[in-house]
């Protein structure tokens, strides 16, 4: 690693530090204005998650649908593609998945992975629309995957309503699902879903760094007209990275719906794809990282959860937390004063180090 | 039950009814225009529009003037388009991540800060909130298809007059020229003198004022308070609504309208057995149709135009 590169690798630690911190802090502001206990709010937001073994393994409870989503976005950011409907396909996922979990009998395992291979399949399907209307119409496929999100859950909200609902529960929800469908526990709540998790981020590691598919997604991120003009099929690529982050979304609403709960219980969008884009930005769209960056916004949520249950603050706290780590963290230019000062003692020393050793050469 | 379903559209209430659902994709649309005129893609109208409906509230609550109401939504608004513009230029986050991010504001935060001010949670029945007063015109209203343009809110036509002024803005105003300048090219703008970053500060502004009435109306017009997601959306189909009239004025508020009237077909449809659900996707596939379909028709028009061209080039040489 060159001296340049290390300094980035140091500057971007620093930054994201300085990026976490501020929201934090704007978080301990706000909770000093609105709670009679403050200092009780703070404790029970960053210590409390990590205070037992029960607490943490709440965070990877939480971390389950958060690394898919991380990786689905990540996949469609790395080519640049905007694409937004990964929340819609979580909560079609969970829904495929938990029909097939409930109607369809199979022996155990081979039941819980067909589940999750429809879920896989619909979602993927499902993600073309807005994928081929972008590449052979040309429609923006940021505004047609959001409305896409509206339509996936006004039609799953029909179906669960009307056709699937359990009559003797007094909520919405559907018939509980058969035994053999659902992904048994880890430890405490915590499904093996988080296993195949990380599973997924090796094999998404893998796939976008050591494969040919991959490095085309990052390549037509990085300049979609250089790839057209060196020979890649731009447009089969970006719908190949779409219906890729369809597929993991789609995967991770099933891994959580039969990993979580025992009957379907969504009725509106779950709000993981958007946590997936917050995920993307803290892992700089490396799959690699994702599981930190996950692990970091379920700590956050646990923290948030704990905080509105004990204390008098709301856990939508996290939102605002969230907002402000999206905007500093993705700010190019935030702290750029500092990295030039940095850029520039560095230039020095070496600038130093070439005079001495010049000065020495002439010296003999 | 088509009859049913017919003879409701084709009655003064359902067109008053689409002027009143319009209203609010209107006011977000234009100010999606606005920003997108000066080359940055604004996708942040639904969070300000949250944030500007629960402001709306607050300040009619405390002020218990229906009007300062709306002067600090529209204020609140453009607070968050310069923020926005602030983090964009000066700090250099993408600006669709910070479309995000205001977005998220608007989710929780506005829950955040709902429960900070009033002690609620789901929304702010509890505080004395005003509502906008809706405007009768005289002769207008004995008309009978007409009679749909009175009776309205008082921002359902400041909506419509906003077109109008921003026809004016774009194309008779100085700051228009520069607007639609730095939108079609950034590099040329700056290299003739226009301070680039400040006309953008400037657009993001109107843009915030716009979206922030839309805002105002939602929770002190048309929901008659401020509830937790009310704006449902509206912010995206306006993106949606803006592509479509490609920016310009006119053509933005006629799509607006497509989508006003979508729905409101789908309100007349809800008492007519349909599954509601189902038809509340209306809009939503509308929308998702209606962009691809515009797109297609322009692509294949640019095609054309092209093809035009070198035929006329090939018979220009052979001349």
């Amino acid at each position: 690693m060159n001296n340049e590169k290390r300094l980035d690798l140091k500057f971007g630690i620093i930054r994201g530090a300085a990026a976490i911190l501020v929201s934090i802090g704007v978080a301990a502001v706000l909770i000093f204005i609105m709670s009679d206990t403050p200092f009780e709010a703070l404790r029970y937001m960053l210590i409390s998650p990590l205070s037992s073994s029960r607490q943490i393994f709440g965070i990877f409870e939480r971390m389950i649908p958060l690394m898919f989503t991380g990786l689905a976005v990540c996949v469609m950011f790395s080519a640049n593609q905007f694409n937004l409907a990964a929340e819609g396909c979580v909560l079609l996922g969970g829904f495929m998945s938990a029909l097939c979990a409930i109607y369809i009998p199979m022996p155990p395992v081979i039941h819980v992975i067909f589940s999750t291979l429809i879920a896989i399949i619909v979602c993927g399907a499902v993600m073309m629309v807005p994928a081929v209307l972008q590449t052979k119409l040309g429609a923006n496929v940021m505004v047609s995957s959001l409305m896409l999100n509206y339509v996936i859950q006004y039609t799953v909200q029909y179906f669960l309503v009307n056709k699937f609902a359990d009559k003797s529960q007094g909520a919405t929800m559907s018939l509980p699902f058969l035994e053999t469908a659902m992904i048994p526990k880890m430890n405490y709540q915590t499904s093996w879903g988080f296993i195949i998790g990380l599973v997924m981020v090796l094999l998404v590691s893998i796939f976008m760094y050591r494969t040919r598919w991959g490095y085309s997604i990052r390549m037509v991120g990085i300049n979609q007209k250089f790839s057209g003009y060196s020979g890649m099929k731009v447009g089969g690529i970006v719908v190949l990275c779409q219906v890729i982050g369809g597929m993991l979304s789609g995967m991770g609403g099933s891994v959580e719906i039969l990993g979580y709960y025992d009957r379907f219980k969504w009725r509106l969008l779950p709000g993981y794809g958007w946590n997936g884009v917050t995920i993307a930005i803290l892992a700089k769209n490396n799959p690699i990282l994702v599981p930190f960056a996950a692990f970091f916004l379920a700590y956050l949520s646990k923290g948030c959860v704990n905080m509105s249950i004990y204390t008098d603050v709301p856990s939508e706290m996290l939102e605002v937390i969230q907002a402000v780590i999206f905007l500093f963290f993705a700010a190019e230019n935030f702290l750029a004063k500092y990295r030039q000062k940095m850029v520039v003692k560095q230039a020095k020393s070496e600038l130093k180090h070439t005079d001495a050793k010049a000065a020495r050469e002439v010296a003999k | 039950m088509l009859q049913q379903i017919l003879s409701s559209v084709f009655s003064t209430d359902f067109l008053a009814s689409v002027f009143r659902i319009t209203a609010p994709i209107l006011f977000a649309a234009l100010a999606s225009a606005v920003s997108e005129r000066a080359g940055v893609a604004n996708i942040g109208l639904e969070g300000i529009m949250m944030i500007s409906a629960l402001s709306g509230v607050l300040f009619s609550a405390w002020s218990q003037s229906a009007f300062v109401g709306v002067l600090g939504a529209a204020l609140m608004g453009a607070l968050i388009g310069l923020m926005m513009g602030f983090f964009y230029l000066k700090l250099g986050t993408d600006i669709i991540l910070a479309g995000i991010a205001v977005n998220m504001l608007g989710g929780g935060g506005t829950i955040f800060f709902l429960y900070l001010f009033t002690g609620e949670k789901g929304n702010s029945a509890s505080i004395p909130s005003k509502m906008l007063p809706t405007v009768d015109i005289p002769i207008l209203k004995n008309i009978p298809v007409l009679g749909a343009l009175s009776g309205q809110s008082i921002l359902t036509y400041v909506a419509f007059l906003c077109v109008i002024l921003v026809f004016i803005l774009f194309y008779k105003t100085p700051l228009g020229l520069k607007i639609r300048a730095v939108g079609e090219n950034r590099n040329a703008a700056d290299s003739v003198g226009l301070s680039v970053n400040r006309v953008s500060y400037i657009a993001l502004a109107i843009s915030g004022i716009l979206a922030g009435l839309g805002g105002a109306y939602m929770s002190m017009y048309y929901s008659m308070g401020f509830n937790a997601n009310m704006v449902a959306g509206r912010g995206f189909i306006a993106l949606a609504a803006q592509a479509m009239g490609r920016g310009e004025p006119l053509g933005t508020m006629l799509s607006s309208m497509l989508f006003g009237a979508a729905d409101a077909l789908r309100n007349n449809m809800e008492g007519t057995g349909l599954p509601s659900q189902l038809v509340s996707t209306i809009p939503y596939v509308i929308t998702i149709i209606g962009l691809s379909l515009y797109t297609a028709s322009t692509m294949n028009k640019a095609k054309r135009a092209r093809k035009n061209r070198a035929l006329r080039e090939k018979k220009g040489d052979a001349v």
